[in-house]
């Protein structure tokens, strides 16, 4: 056993815990700043990620095997880190909006954090399952974290309930998986799957791995289980949405991966089909739903269900080079939501609803904000030369290329299809955020935006992410296509 | 005399969940967590007859006996009128009979097309052993064991947040 394996998670958890005894001693008025120390310390571990020797072979797997630090892993960590600093900016920009328990808002997010970092390396099904248990509890608490407001109580109940019914298919898959295969552990349900051909044919085991893919389906936001994320999207403060549509969708994301290509990659290859069909659905569902919406977080909600299914249309082609699309897809996602989010968690703070109204004028009374979000925007919706067109061309790519496989070849094209469609759909939606910020004629109050320096700077953060990873996709797409050689081959 | 055993308390297990969640005679949220006990208990009689005799006591001991208690105390600070005079919601019947059909289907065809339990000898299984299952949880599932105090401290701070009525 190596304790120095899980040392970033033990970091964020200890920081976690500080957060919440640094309440007891710091009088009420500087407790928001407690957001920004958390940020700073976790910049610090983000640093340390690339500084400290990582193990590698053998010694980069411990805890029985249950835990494994390989570059996969290392990889979504980085992710989850990046993503949480940008939030903890954002929950001091927040603060004022949280009637008690700033403190807890930051700890809880740390400590979701925490469970990520614990699913990026989850090896097995019982970390598995502890890791997005400890995510989704966590968000149970975040989303109705404005106990004031109907909306935000609303959406914690609805994810609560819905989340209680995946983690109850979750456990019936793994109950079946683990009764068939007589093991827990991804590479041995692989091995076994190899020695015996019974198995991985076998009606239980492969309900069993349906199961899985179902509650896994849901933290991503797939349809036929995304029924939940335009309500709670709507619902939980900015910053929660945010780290919901960042972290807990990446989350779900690796878990996916792992479940798919290490532990049952044969059946995969048999379920190509399957996630095609989900995948295309969920794009045109996500598209076609995000049209009439008026709220901004909700029409971000749809956009997110389009998401998914972008990813899961990358997991369909079944290669390494849609593997690979997929993290360059998350990395770009990554800044240009929480840009998103971080504009909207800014212009909504003295109005009472996030209707699509309150930008009008914004690029009078803040340029910045107008810039950030109009280029989350036009990312999102995939406009050259952003980093939202480079994760959707590689995933489209990615799909083209399966499609030399004869066997499939008309079912890809047909998700290609389905994805440009998507894609023009959504074209419109987000355009008509942009026409809310520079054509609409402005009937409310006019006056400039005050933009605090950390806000200022994370919103300069998510603008140099989306630009970079544009203009210059060369090394992070490298990095990726080293990463999911190193892991999947 | 184990088969017999077994229909019984499958049986009654069904019948007191079906019970719990919809009691044609009582609307009363304490009926229906009485039945949740039963159906506990049920549940516990089945582990008995797999061997696994320290997870039915658990079940009990645990989930009969503490959680239960908890639930019966909310429940009796909660406005139980309320919730008697609510009306089941058709359209939620309706989808919810086509869930249970469509998911019992796939699981009933499951279950007879793999044959489950043919040729099957009973075994002691040697995770039911307590000190088998105290080694399990503190050597090869030692980490998950441990990240679940994190799920516990974020569930405590979450339920005082949620539920007190002032914070500082």
């Amino acid at each position: 056993m190596n304790v120095s394996l899980i040392e970033f998670e033990i970091t964020v958890v200890l920081l976690g815990m500080g957060v919440l005894l640094l309440d007891l001693w710091t009088p009420a008025e500087r407790k928001p700043g407690l957001g920004l120390a958390a940020a700073l310390s976790l910049l610090l571990v983000l640093v340390a990620t690339f500084l400290v020797p990582i193990p590698q072979g053998a010694a980069a797997s411990g805890f029985g095997g249950g835990y494994l630090l390989d570059g996969l892993a290392l990889f979504f960590k980085r992710f989850f880190l990046v993503a949480a600093i940008l939030v903890l900016v954002m929950q001091t920009e927040f603060a004022d909006r949280i009637a008690s328990g700033i403190s807890e808002f930051y700890a809880l997010v740390l400590f979701a954090l925490a469970g990520m970092m614990f699913a990026a390396s989850a090896n097995n099904f019982v970390m598995l399952f502890v890791a997005i248990e400890l995510i989704t509890v966590t968000f149970y608490v975040l989303t109705s974290f404005q106990r004031g407001r109907t909306a935000s109580l609303e959406a914690g109940v609805k994810y609560l309930i819905l989340g209680a019914l995946s983690s109850g298919f979750l456990v019936f898959g793994i109950a079946l998986i683990y009764g068939t295969s007589g093991t827990m552990s991804f590479p041995e349900i692989a091995a076994k799957i190899k020695a015996s051909h019974d198995l991985a044919h076998g009606a239980l085991f492969q309900l069993g791995v349906l199961l899985v893919l179902v509650a896994l389906g849901f933290k991503i936001a797939a349809v036929p289980m995304q029924i939940w994320a335009p309500d709670v999207y709507q619902g939980a403060p900015a910053p929660v949405t945010a780290f919901l549509a960042v972290g807990s969708k990446a989350a779900g994301m690796v878990l996916l991966l792992r479940v798919l290509l290490t532990a049952v990659p044969d059946l995969a290859s048999h379920s190509a089909k399957l996630l095609m069909t989900v995948a295309g659905i969920t794009i045109l569902y996500g598209s076609l739903c995000a049209i009439p919406q008026r709220n901004l977080k909700r029409l971000l909600g749809y956009s997110s269900i389009a998401s998914a299914g972008f990813l899961l249309l990358g997991i369909s082609a079944l290669s390494l080079n849609g593997i690979s699309a997929i993290l360059y897809y998350l990395g770009g996602y990554l800044f240009t939501v929480l840009a998103a989010f971080l504009v909207i968690c800014i212009v909504t703070r003295n109005t009472k609803d996030e209707d699509i109204s309150v930008l009008a004028g914004l690029h009078q009374r803040s340029p910045l904000l107008a810039a950030g979000l109009t280029l989350a925007m036009v990312s999102l919706a995939g406009v050259p030369p952003l980093a939202g067109f480079f994760g959707k061309f590689l995933l489209l790519k990615a799909a083209v290329e399966s499609a030399s496989n004869p066997e499939f070849r008309s079912a890809y094209y047909t998700l290609v299809a389905v994805g440009i469609v998507g894609v023009i759909i959504s074209l419109y939606y987000y355009f008509g955020v942009m026409k809310a910020i520079f054509w609409t004629k402005p009937t409310g109050d006019l006056s400039p935006i005050p933009l605090s320096l950390p806000a200022r700077l994370a919103l300069y953060v998510c603008i140099a992410g989306m630009l970079f990873l544009g203009l210059y996709p060369g090394p992070l797409l490298d990095f990726t296509d080293g990463v999911v050689k190193a892991v999947f081959n | 005399m184990e088969d017999a055993l077994f229909y019984i308390f499958a049986a009654l297990t069904l019948l007191f969940a079906f019970l719990c969640v919809a009691n044609p005679f009582s609307r009363n949220p304490v009926t229906s967590a009485m039945f949740l006990v039963l159906t506990m208990i049920s549940l516990a009689g089945l582990f008995v007859l797999l061997q696994a005799f320290f997870l039915a006591a658990v079940q009990i001991l645990v989930y009969a006996g503490a959680v239960m208690v908890l639930f019966l105390f909310v429940i009796m600070l909660l406005d139980v009128k309320e919730e008697e005079r609510r009306r089941f919601n058709p359209f939620g019947i309706a989808i919810g009979g086509v869930s249970v059909i469509g998911l019992g289907f796939i699981l009933f065809s499951t279950i007879r097309e793999s044959k489950v339990g043919a040729g099957l000898k009973l075994t002691a299984v040697k995770g039911s052993d307590t000190a088998a299952l105290g080694k399990a949880l503190f050597t090869e599932y030692l980490l998950p064991f441990e990240v679940i105090s994190v799920l516990l401290l974020v569930a405590m701070v979450g339920v005082i947040l949620l539920s007190k009525k002032d914070l500082k």
